[in-house]
């Protein structure tokens, strides 16, 4: 794997080692990074210098750039919570990122916000309600 | 992964210890306590019965179930884990000598009922409990229903559980004490005129709230006497029309105070010590993210008053074993002029129990088991310094730029990094599942160093070089918090995380940077490591199915 280009003195393209189990040094610049690469190939990962890179299907090697099952209609509880609050009612105009239902679970606060731009067409909880793990609480249309 | 069980070492150290017990028993002045149990002569007014526990069931699991199973390893006593359903594989069901299965994956069906653990300690023949933090750790209905089986609780006894957890009991108990607490009463006379008086007395700013209240009804921050008189009516109305009550409470309100608490431990033999403070006020909404120790807020002076009331505290209500005295700090004078305040005490072990761990030199939890065994505390409160700086950061398995979603999924790589003056209380191995049941701490790292700086950059240094793939983590966040001048200067308050949100919870970088490419490109599917099934893989219910649901 060892392929150093050089154009005038410039190394064009990184020189990338394997040390061990998904782990690389790679030499770029005259500099070397220690990155690490892991996860079956549609779900692949990778960390460096304290960053994490998500690499989304079909695999060009994007940042992930955010949900990915953003066609899916239905917001879910993801766990057992309490739900805290409920920001939005049946016929809220949304917004992509807007937070749409508050829970609480182990102490701690999580927002489920809209995947994409949308109308809220129903609502299927309430402040107080416990719900459980795939429960539908919102759906956009 | 252990080499059997510790049947062996473990049963001749019993031995050891119960000679030494049946000796005591028939000559009240052994010359051969003298050496090694210098107090057993000085608390000769007790018989001391230094019976080691001998298998403790954990109701707990993660990194603090690790962290109470490696305590039980050197201490040769014998390590019961529980699980439920979605912890079948997880890393301390491996870590402990048995393991008893609790029941499903839901918190309230596993690992905080009550009837589950029970049964669980009596199929495991556990002499012994140890709730670690969190689930049934505070509940004293648990701690009572140990006591009642006969099972020793490692914490202290339930009604003093009871008292703590109670705000209003607890507060009443430490003015009783003389320990200070957040002035603010309830005043005899209700009227505007009487509630104006005791505003004075109090002193503004003030938080006027319902007497009968909670979640916030009828709450009003009073910071001008002009915006008094329309704050009462208002907070009278809302607090009659909320709990058909309007009895209102006074009580001071603090601008961006400091967060501290006070480590003690006590024996069963009347001995109380404290092992000094930790600062706790980066919190994002009362849930701790990094912590410290020593705080920089304190003279010395102001840390003896406090260690002092945490000590007098601990005192007042009878106190045993492990527990923490939080406060709140009012710098507002400036460090010279602050004044502290009780919040609540934890009846626990903290997550945070490192920092002290490494700058007192002690193992809390390998105490925590002796002195519930009966044993006194094991180090004087004169051999205790504070030697260095020690800050924790807490990685969660949650995604900052996206309102703190907890993440869940399988971790397919997870290198801790080593380095000098780093330790690492890890929950999780590489294989492992995070499931979406339970609180998402995977880890703590513990920094240390010999001075404030020098623990924040290796601390900095190894979230730098922590690779944790699988699920997104909170360490491009908790790398912000660390390096954000405000943090280095020391300038923080239980207000910073909120105040600088947008700078912490920003989304990381938009391109993939040109190494980064290059190891993706180099990385051939086949040598994906950690190919195999986790056992988590018998259950159909995929984290990762589960997840596209909430994350779209």
């Amino acid at each position: 794997m060892e392929t150093p280009e050089r154009v005038a003195g410039v190394r064009l393209r990184p020189t990338v080692t394997p040390i061990a189990a998904g782990t690389y040094r790679v030499e770029h610049d005259g500099r070397v990074a220690i990155v690490y690469v892991a996860g079956p190939p549609e779900d692949r990962w990778a960390f460096w210098d304290g960053h994490v890179y998500h690499d989304d299907p079909p695999g060009d090697g994007r940042v992930d750039s955010g949900p990915r099952a953003s066609a899916e209609p239905l917001l879910t509880a993801p766990m057992p919570a309490t739900v805290v609050k409920v920001l939005v009612a049946a016929g809220s105009p949304v917004r992509r990122g807007d937070a749409l239902v508050v829970l609480e679970a182990m102490k701690m606060e999580l927002a489920v916000r809209a995947p994409r731009d949308g109308v809220v067409t129903a609502v299927h909880c309430r402040e107080g309600d416990l719900v459980q793990p795939e429960r539908v609480l919102i759906e956009i249309a | 992964m252990r080499q059997g069980p510790a049947a062996e070492p473990r049963h001749s150290d019993k031995n050891t210890i119960l000679g030494f017990t049946l000796q005591s028993d028939q000559a009240p002045f052994p010359p051969f306590h003298g050496a090694a149990f210098p107090f057993c002569i000085l608390s000769s007014v007790f018989c001391i019965l230094s019976l080691l526990l001998e298998r403790l069931l954990i109701a707990n699991r993660g990194e603090i179930a690790i962290r109470i199973i490696s305590a039980c390893r050197e201490l040769g006593v014998e390590s019961v884990a529980v699980y439920s359903e979605a912890d079948a594989g997880a890393a301390h069901v491996n870590a402990a000598d048995r393991a008893v299965f609790l029941g499903p994956a839901p918190a309230a069906q596993s690992y905080l009922s009550i009837p589950n653990i029970l049964r669980a300690v009596k199929e495991s023949g556990a002499d012994s409990v140890h709730p670690g933090y969190g689930f049934l750790s505070e509940n004293s209905a648990f701690a009572a229903a140990c006591e009642a089986a006969g099972v020793v609780f490692v914490g202290p006894p339930s009604d003093v559980i009871a008292s703590m957890g109670s705000k209003i009991e607890a507060r009443r108990v430490m003015q009783a004490a003389g320990v200070p607490v957040v002035p603010g009463e309830t005043p005899d006379d209700q009227s505007d005129a009487g509630i104006v008086r005791t505003v004075e007395r109090v002193g503004l700013p003030v938080l006027i709230k319902a007497s009968a209240g909670g979640g916030g009804k009828g709450m009003r921050r009073v910071t001008r006497r002009d915006e008094l008189q329309e704050a009462v009516s208002s907070a009278r109305r809302e607090a009659t029309a909320a709990f058909d009550d309007g009895t209102l409470y006074v009580e001071r309100w603090f601008e961006r105070p400091r967060h501290l608490e006070v480590q003690v431990l006590a024996d069963a033999h009347g001995r109380i010590v404290h092992l000094f403070e930790r600062e706790c006020s980066i919190q994002r909404r009362h849930q701790k993210v990094i912590e410290e120790s020593p705080s920089i807020a304190l003279t010395p002076q102001l840390r003896d008053q406090l260690t002092q009331a945490a000590v007098t505290a601990a005192r007042s209500v009878r106190y045993r074993n492990a527990g923490t005295i939080e406060f709140l700090l009012d710098t507002h004078g400036g460090n010279e002029d602050a004044r502290f305040y009780f919040l609540e005490m934890n009846t626990r072990l903290q997550v945070e129990h490192p920092v002290t761990e490494l700058v007192t030199g002690v193992d809390l939890v390998r105490a925590q088991i002796l002195v519930a065994s009966g044993d006194p505390i094991p180090w004087t409160a004169d051999s205790l310094i504070q030697r260095g700086h020690a800050i924790e950061a807490r990685v969660y398995a949650e995604d900052p730029s996206r309102g703190f979603l907890p993440q869940a999924g399988r971790i397919w790589l997870y290198r801790e990094p080593p380095g000098p003056g780093i330790r690492i209380d890890s929950g999780v191995q590489e294989g492992s599942e995070v499931p979406v049941h339970y609180d998402p701490l995977l880890a703590k790292v513990i920094a240390i160093g010999e001075s404030r700086d020098v623990a924040a950059v290796r601390l900095m240094d190894a979230l730098r070089r922590f690779p944790i793939l699988g699920v997104r983590t909170n360490i491009p966040f908790l790398l912000r918090v660390l390096s954000h001048p405000r943090f280095e200067a020391g300038q923080i308050d239980t207000g910073f995380l909120d105040a600088e949100d947008a700078v912490l919870t920003a989304s990381g970088p938009e391109s993939l940077p040109d190494v980064v490419r290059a190891a993706f490109a180099a990385h051939a599917p086949e040598e994906g490591p950690t190919r195999q099934k986790s056992p988590m893989a018998v259950d159909s219910r995929d984290p990762w199915k589960r997840l596209k649901g909430w994350r779209a």
